[in-house]
């Protein structure tokens, strides 16, 4: 410890420190700025700075010297911003009447987009960029050694800071642009420009996300995922700060800054759980982030009554029970003539439609966009799995065990998370599924750390059923699968299921019913939990082996890409979503490495053109064929009437 | 003291936002089974108080008492189980269910039976032949397949109130009733409410700017300005009230 006070090391470490929040404020300001004015939750921002980056390694590429440096480094970001306004104006504001997830879903597909396009026209591996000789050295300051690039980036970074500061501050368009992010109505009402301005915004955001990526592309190393990786810090610091506020990214930037600086030297174990614990505590403390406050939504009613253009389904749409036994019929017996293979992607789709119909009873079902799904997976899985290799106990009990560990989870991440509402919900769930990934991913004595767990033994049934063949644990999910979907179904359709539609298409009137909005909502995260947890638990049985990637937030993402193209607003649409996410995931990935490409384009799709999702289209066609008036209604409204 | 108390007591009740004043010392009381008005110019608190009385946020100081049970402070679900119902200003129903649907969830909440989560809702005949039932009250019966953002304006501001009565409240409290409503409805709104609130003796407190309307039902009238009650009486005492005519009425009333 003696050497954290060394004068000369202090330096390094401060510099060091300063770099990483300097890189995190200029990715991050952007963030937080798109958020303000146009309140979207940008996840392709991380791959415009992924694209800052690659712009600059093939800018550099033919223009060399300090001076060709330099014109690289500003033309990196107008590029990025270039990029933007094509996104803006093709794709982003075609959305902006519709709900918050779409907007979300539109900017993950373009993540998968861009990630895989730029795999193709950069290819996968890591690239360097070289740095002019004049900053490419070292200097001593204070006895340490300090890469003169880190000077660079520590003294512009503040320069950007300044302009934008300046920009906001004292030009008009700036007062317009503070005006529109503290109360966007009242812009309205003004006359402002909206669609000018949000082009602007979302260019000059792109921008400063670009010029993020140029600076820092040749102090790190670029390939096609960092765009993914950068973006969650930058969420965590947006979040912090509270979302929509610069000075709160740029206090978030230099205390995650800080925070990883010191993590890797003081408890190089722990390092990322650091982050996320921060947040998790900054948002139990105040829920809006240190400088953020709650948002200033419109009147939601009015906001819902102003959507009747994508009224989906809003009659109850009843499939005859004969109908409903279809599925169920050709599941018992399809697999019966299909290959190993298929018995496993079977149960693969089995598997994922479970988590997806549970995650949608949140979604769809009760309006919360929960992105930390995978943390009662993985407990689940875990669950099963350590049972399974420390004690001897059968597979049927660990299984039964699994939603219950689950369920306790979801009860205490939603104690905490249900305080909050949209986006912010769903970043606290995100912030705890990663905590509790980099809880299982470093708890090595226990969890095997990223080892996982091996060789997970699949013990028989009571009485003696063995289930270690891939046909027999496939009949094994479904009994399983089968059986909670039933429950799920029945959840949503009973009186608690349409309270908690009631809540997630008003939760101010529903608390004006006498409901406790707060109490069902955690009833729904915790029954969704459960069911999650089962859905892990088989996974670990069908697998036989689990690591903890299955807890990172892209296996959050899965139930959220199944729901959004099977339709939020049918109870199967989660499961078809499955299928075909299922299906396209493993075919994709045998018949071309861009499977991403090909699923961004397709979410692109169904965001733009089909927002009831695949079946909720279907359901429409068909309702005039098949759509009746529930029996009870029919019968209740004919005798009343006659009295 | 000495006076009998009556079934809601507002007592005292401040209410700042910032710097704000929007309510002052606020404290009228409500009697069993009277209908009564709230009114003052826009801006002048009513609303404020709706929802402090509601709880959507409890007042700065003072209380608010309602049946002999303090309830400022208490969650607005709590609330509302105590036997009050209400309706906000700017409609606020749930767009896309049924008509059916939006009071079935309410009388489902009323009954308890929100608590089940494994019963079909369409197999509570009770509750469906109950919810036809509240419908026809506001005459949307005939409506109840549709999905309720497509009503008109006015037939959702019914069927907020018929969202309210599903669980027969002994208080109902309404935020404008007829605002936005074309005069034929506002007259049907308002003989609905007054024969509901004679059949079933419910108290029934409401905002509005229709001078014809609040004199037309109300036994009692409140009146607010800049957060302050300067008057309380009859309405003829309302009328008479030389500060009220200065102050807010002006012609209207003599006319
Ligand atoms: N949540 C709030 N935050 C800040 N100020 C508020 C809030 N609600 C009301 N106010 C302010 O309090 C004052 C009283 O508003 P209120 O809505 O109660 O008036 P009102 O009598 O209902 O008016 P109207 O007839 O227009 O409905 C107004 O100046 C309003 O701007
Ligand atoms: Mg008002």
């Amino acid at each position: 410890m003696a050497a954290f006070f060394d004068v000369s090391f202090l330096t390094v470490q401060v510099l060091s420190a300063l770099r990483q929040a300097a890189f995190l404020f200029l990715i991050s300001s952007g963030l937080t700025l798109v958020f303000g004015v146009l309140n979207i939750l940008n996840f392709a921002h991380g791959s415009l700075y992924m694209l800052g980056a690659y712009f600059i390694y093939a800018l550099t590429l033919h223009l060399t010297g300090p001076a060709g440096f330099v014109i690289a480094l500003l033309a990196a970001p107008l590029g990025v911003a270039l990029v933007a306004v094509v996104i803006e104006m093709g794709l982003l504001r075609r959305i902006y009447i519709q709900e918050e997830i779409y907007q979300l879903l539109l900017t993950y597909a373009l993540v998968l987009i861009i990630h895989d396009m730029a795999k193709i026209v950069f290819g996968p591996e890591f690239k360097s960029i070289p740095k002019p000789r004049a900053i490419g050295g070292a200097v001593t300051i204070f006895g340490g050694t300090v890469p003169v690039y880190t000077l660079v980036v520590v003294v512009l970074a503040p320069l950007v800071a300044l302009l934008l500061w300046y920009l906001l501050y004292r030009t008009r368009t700036g007062k317009i642009v503070r005006a529109t992010s503290s109360d966007r109505e009242m812009a309205d009402a003004l006359g402002i420009n909206m669609s000018a301005l949000f082009t602007l915004v979302f260019a000059f955001g792109a921008m400063l996300a670009g010029f993020g990526g140029a600076l820092a592309g040749p102090a790190r190393t670029v390939f096609p995922s960092v765009g993914t990786e950068v973006i969650i810090e930058c969420f965590v610091v947006v979040v912090i700060g509270g979302l929509g506020n610069l000075w709160g990214a740029l206090v978030g930037s230099l205390l995650i800054g800080t925070l990883e600086t010191v993590g890797i030297i003081v408890f190089p174990e722990f390092e990322m759980s650091f982050i996320y614990l921060l947040m998790v505590v900054v948002l139990i403390l105040r829920p809006w982030g240190l400088f953020g406050r709650p948002l200033k939504v419109k009147a939601l009613a009015e906001k819902n009554l102003g959507m009747e253009a994508q009224e989906i389904s809003p009659v109850h749409f009843s499939v005859r029970p004969l109908v409903r036994m279809i599925p169920l019929v050709l599941l018992l017996i399809v697999p019966l003539f299909a290959g190993r293979y298929y018995q496993y992607l079977l149960t693969q789709i089995l598997i994922a439609s479970l988590m997806a119909v549970a995650f949608n009873l949140l979604l769809g079902t009760t309006g919360l966009l929960s992105f930390g799904q995978a943390a009662f997976y993985g407990a689940g899985a875990y669950t099963v799995g350590l049972l399974a290799t420390k004690t001897g106990i059968g597979s049927l009990s660990s299984l039964l065990l699994a939603p219950l560990v689950a369920m306790v989870v979801a009860g205490i991440i939603g104690f905490f998370c249900i305080r909050l509402s949209g986006v912010h919900f769903a970043m606290l769930t995100l912030a705890f599924g990663q905590l509790v990934f980099a809880i299982i991913y470093k708890w090595y004595n226990f969890t095997g750390g990223d080892n996982g767990i091996q060789g997970i033994p699949v013990r028989p049934l009571p009485g003696g059923i063995d289930i270690g063949s891939n046909l027999s644990m496939y009949y094994f999910a479904l009994a399983a699968v089968a059986v909670a979907v039933e429950i799920l179904r029945r959840i949503r359709s009973s009186p608690f299921g349409a309270t908690l539609k009631a809540i997630r298409e008003n939760n101010q009137r529903a608390e004006y019913l006498g409901v406790n909005v707060k109490l069902y909502q955690w009833t729904a995260f915790v029954i969704a939990g459960a069911f999650t947890g089962l859905a892990g638990g088989l996974y670990a049985l069908m697998e036989k082996s689990i690591s903890p990637d299955i807890i990172l937030w892209t296996k959050s993402a899965e139930p959220v890409l199944m729901t959004i193209i099977g339709g939020i607003y049918s109870f199967a649409g989660p499961a078809v979503g499955a299928v075909v996410f299922i299906v396209l995931n493993s075919y994709l990935v045998a018949w071309t490495e861009n499977w991403a490409l090909v699923l961004g384009l397709i979410l692109l799709a169904m965001v733009l053109m089909l927002p009831g999702g695949a079946v909720g289209f279907v359901n429409e066609k068909a309702r005039g064929a098949f759509g009746k008036m529930g029996w009870v209604r029919r019968w209740a409204f004919s005798k009343s009437g006659a009295s | 003291m000495g006076a009998p108390m009556g079934l809601l007591e507002i007592r005292g009740v401040v209410k700042s936002f910032g710097g704000l004043r929007a309510l002052q010392d606020v404290t009228f009381s409500v009697g069993q089974g009277e209908i009564r008005a709230i009114i003052g110019p826009n801006g002048a608190g009513k609303s404020t108080l709706f929802n402090v009385m509601t709880g959507l946020f409890p007042p700065d100081s003072g209380e608010v008492v309602f049946g002999g049970e303090r309830i400022s402070g208490v969650p607005p679900h709590r609330i509302i189980r105590k036997g009050i119902g209400r309706s906000f200003q700017i409609t606020n129903i749930f767009p896309r269910m049924t008509v059916f649907e939006n009071v079935q969830v309410a009388l489902f909440a009323h009954h308890r039976s929100s608590r089940d989560p494994l019963g079909m809702a369409r197999r509570y005949p009770s509750v469906a032949a109950e919810t036809l039932d509240v419908l026809r009250q506001v005459d949307l019966a005939e409506k109840h397949e549709l999905s309720a953002s497509i009503l008109s304006h006015g037939d959702q501001k019914r069927l907020e109130i018929a969202i309210s009565l599903a669980s027969r409240p002994r208080l109902l409290m309404l935020d404008e009733p007829t605002a936005g409503m074309s005069r034929f409805e506002s007259r049907e709104t308002v003989e609905l409410l007054r024969g509901i609130s004679r059949e079933q003796g419910l108290t029934l407190v409401f905002t509005e700017h229709d001078m014809d309307i609040v004199f037309g039902i109300s036994e009692k009238i409140v009146v607010l300005q800049q957060g302050a009650v300067i008057a309380d009486g009859t309405p003829a005492e309302i009328k008479a009230n030389p500060q009220v005519r200065k102050a807010y009425l002006g012609e209207e009333i003599q006319a």
